[in-house]
């Protein structure tokens, strides 16, 4: 019984599986890691996320192409950005509640415009993004069928991790974001106004939620819409880019143990009900959110330690 | 106080402002619908005002409002923001709901007041993980919350469908029914309305008092404002902080007994829908002034009950009334923005007319 169990959970189709569930995340972690390097709390991903799978498949069916879906999502991305900036950064207005706000409306807005159009909450069968076929990678055994025949922006997502990595640490653009979350008067005695960078993390976040989004509905479920089909999906985000410290490869890692779990939850659902098998990744995104604060606990002991004790 | 009645009626304007430019997004986007926002509108309000049947869900719903708003303005007074009344109220509803179905048989003075405890006992732990995981371990409550919301929901839906389901195999994903003797009885046939809104209205007097009226209020104001100087003044923050997130989860557990006990007589997932999220929109919309929150959970009850009505009557989706709520907090959050950088620039132009006047001067 156990055995089954365990090479069913250890199988090829677990890990593709982890690789499909942690795509929408990790897409919306890299636009956070953005915002939160920018000093922006974002909690408003969730918003951002379904109004991107909802504009995905309403392009993709009002054109007839995935890709003119992707190119409103892209668009939308641009002003969502541009609508949370103008609240975070121009209006100072309190992020908790303009990513509250956010949310709900973006629920409230998806929900109406789907039931306008298309009568009911939800909608399928809409022209899908293309799922990619490497020749060649089929001759590995175990890697071939977990990386081999995904959805495309499994492969882009790949490129924008190593994109943003690069532009976070390795370009002056990055150097000037970071410094507009820690340090903004410093940034602003180089010359640089940090509003500036904030409006550019902001923008980033809304393009590279809306692609999870678009990913989610266009992707994975193959032009599907269902309301409020972004699942808390951007909370979790956000706890990776907590836990990554806003750095794109290791939220892109804290993306894929998220996939892990919930791929363990689809494949316990043989055994369990899957009500309780579908709480594990959000139960792991708590572990998380505790085990950060431990960690950075811990460091501040061991640097304590380190420092000459002090004598009365 | 004359400081106090000004900013009043600041607030007023600005909400009634908000308001109107919230109803105006509103027509844009009914138009790009395809739909006409005079005859939305005309149907909304005959949805809110027909019939006695309407005032009694809209005081139902009022009362939902309400008691979700202040349990929100309990958590963010002493500066925890309670998101996950949404899993404590599903969670006090569904125990509240079983602790009824056991005590079927026994009288009603002893299964409604157990009933009532187990849901503030649920709720209330179920907030306790949260607020201490956020004071003791210092993990931020706002993402524990969401992800418990998704974790209670799946919790009650397997509760529903397993242990606890209804004999009746066409009712898929609800509890058993409560004994009749244990409804809260109707005050207008018909409607959503029952002796719940006697209980609410006590429980909103009474955080109403606690939070203007006695020190310990005062005590969470200041504690919420600046922690480490009430901390220094000798108020034990820590164990505030605690306390009011798990009054506020066992109000939200109350507010799910109420809905099971007045309205739907067994646990359903049509128990609340997102309930919590428009309470804490209302508590925002008020600034987390409690009696704002009383009287803006009258105004948004009425608009929610007229697009129930103008869904049917007109065929509108009822959502518009989540784009309209919304709308009003960016538009309130937006207006301090403008007037900030208004004067800002008002500010910055009488500076330079001042050099130049003064430069004006030395040259003469």
């Amino acid at each position: 019984m156990l055995e089954t169990i365990l090479s069913s959970i250890f199988s090829a189709g677990t890990f593709n599986q982890m690789l499909r569930s942690a795509t929408p995340v990790a897409l919306a972690a890299l636009g956070g890691a953005m915002t939160e390097h920018a000093g922006i709390m974002n909690i408003g991903m969730d918003g951002m996320i379904l109004m991107g799978a909802f504009f995905g498949v309403l392009g993709s069916w009002y054109f007839g192409s995935a890709a003119a879906g992707v190119a409103l999502v892209l668009v939308m991305g641009v002003i969502v950005g541009l609508f949370f900036a103008l609240f975070t950064v121009k209006f100072r207005s309190d992020e908790f509640i303009i990513g509250t706000a956010l949310n709900t409306f973006a629920l409230g807005l998806t929900s109406f415009l789907s039931r306008s159009i298309f009568g009911t909450g939800g909608t399928k069968g809409n022209p899908a993004l293309p799922t990619v076929h490497i020749p060649g990678l089929d001759a590995i055994p175990f890697l071939g069928q977990v990386l081999n025949d995904n959805s495309l922006f499994i492969y882009l997502t790949w490129a924008l991790v190593l994109i943003m990595w690069l532009f976070v640490y390795r370009t002056p653009y990055g150097l000037w974001l970071r410094a507009s979350g820690e340090k903004p008067e410093t940034l602003r005695t180089a010359g640089v106004a940090p509003e500036r960078m904030k409006w550019l993390a902001s923008i980033l976040c809304g393009l590279l939620c809306g692609l999870a989004g678009a990913h989610l509905s266009l992707g994975q479920l193959q032009g599907t819409f269902a309301e409020d089909m972004a699942n808390s999906r951007g909370y979790i985000a956000f706890a990776c880019v907590i836990f990554s410290k806003a750095n794109p490869a290791v939220a892109y890692a804290a993306a894929l143990m998220f996939g892990f779990f919930d791929a363990i939850g689809l494949r316990l659902q043989e055994y369990v009900s899957s009500d309780l098998t579908g709480t594990i990744p959000y139960l792991i995104t708590i572990v998380m959110m505790v085990y950060v604060v431990v960690r950075s606990r811990r460091r501040d002991m061991r640097a304590g330690r380190r420092l000459p004790q002090r004598q009365g | 106080m004359e400081r106090l009645k000004k900013r009043n009626w600041g607030y007023l304007v600005s909400l009634a402002l908000s308001v109107l430019l919230a109803f105006t997004i509103g027509a844009v986007i009914l138009l790009a619908a395809g739909f006409s926002p005079l005859r939305a509108y005309g149907a909304m309000i005959d949805g809110a005002f027909s019939g006695a049947r309407h005032i009694g869900d809209w005081l139902e719903y009022a009362m939902v409002l309400c008691l979700t708003g202040l349990a929100c303005v309990l958590g963010s007074r002493v500066g925890i923001f309670n998101v996950g009344g949404e899993g404590q109220l599903l969670l006090g509803a569904i125990v509240s709901c079983q602790v009824g179905v056991w005590l079927g048989g026994s009288p009603v003075w002893i299964a409604l007041p157990a009933a009532a405890l187990a849901a503030m006992a649920v709720g209330g732990l179920y907030a306790l993980i949260p607020g201490w995981l956020k004071v003791k371990v210092k993990v931020n409550e706002v993402i524990t919350t969401i992800m418990l919301n998704t974790v209670a929901a799946s919790l009650c839906q397997y509760l529903a469908k397993g242990p606890w389901k209804n004999a009746n195999k066409n009712m898929v994903a609800a509890t058993a029914q409560l004994d009749p003797r244990l409804w809260f009885h109707s005050l207008i046939p018909g409607s959503n309305l029952s002796t719940a809104i006697i209980a609410a209205a006590a429980i909103t007097v009474l955080t109403w008092y606690v939070m203007q009226k006695t020190s310990t209020g005062y005590e969470m104001k200041l504690t919420g404002q600046n922690p480490r100087f009430a901390f220094f003044s000798g108020i034990k923050t820590d164990r505030l902080v605690i306390v009011c997130m798990v009054i506020s989860g066992a109000m939200c557990g109350l507010v799910g007994m109420f809905r099971v006990y007045g309205v739907e007589h067994l646990y359903r997932s049509s128990i609340s829908n997102q309930y919590y999220f428009e309470g804490l929109t209302v508590a925002m919309i008020a600034g987390y002034e409690p009696v704002t929150v009383i009287f803006l959970s009258f105004f948004f009850a009425i608009l929610k009950i007229g697009a129930q009505g103008m869904e049917l009557t007109a065929g509108v989706p009822n959502q518009i009334y989540l784009i309209i709520q919304t709308v009003i907090i960016f538009c309130m959050a937006a207006e301090s923005g403008v007037f900030s950088s208004l004067r800002a620039g008002s500010q910055r132009k009488k500076a330079r007319a001042d050099i130049r006047r003064k430069e004006g001067r030395d040259h003469a």
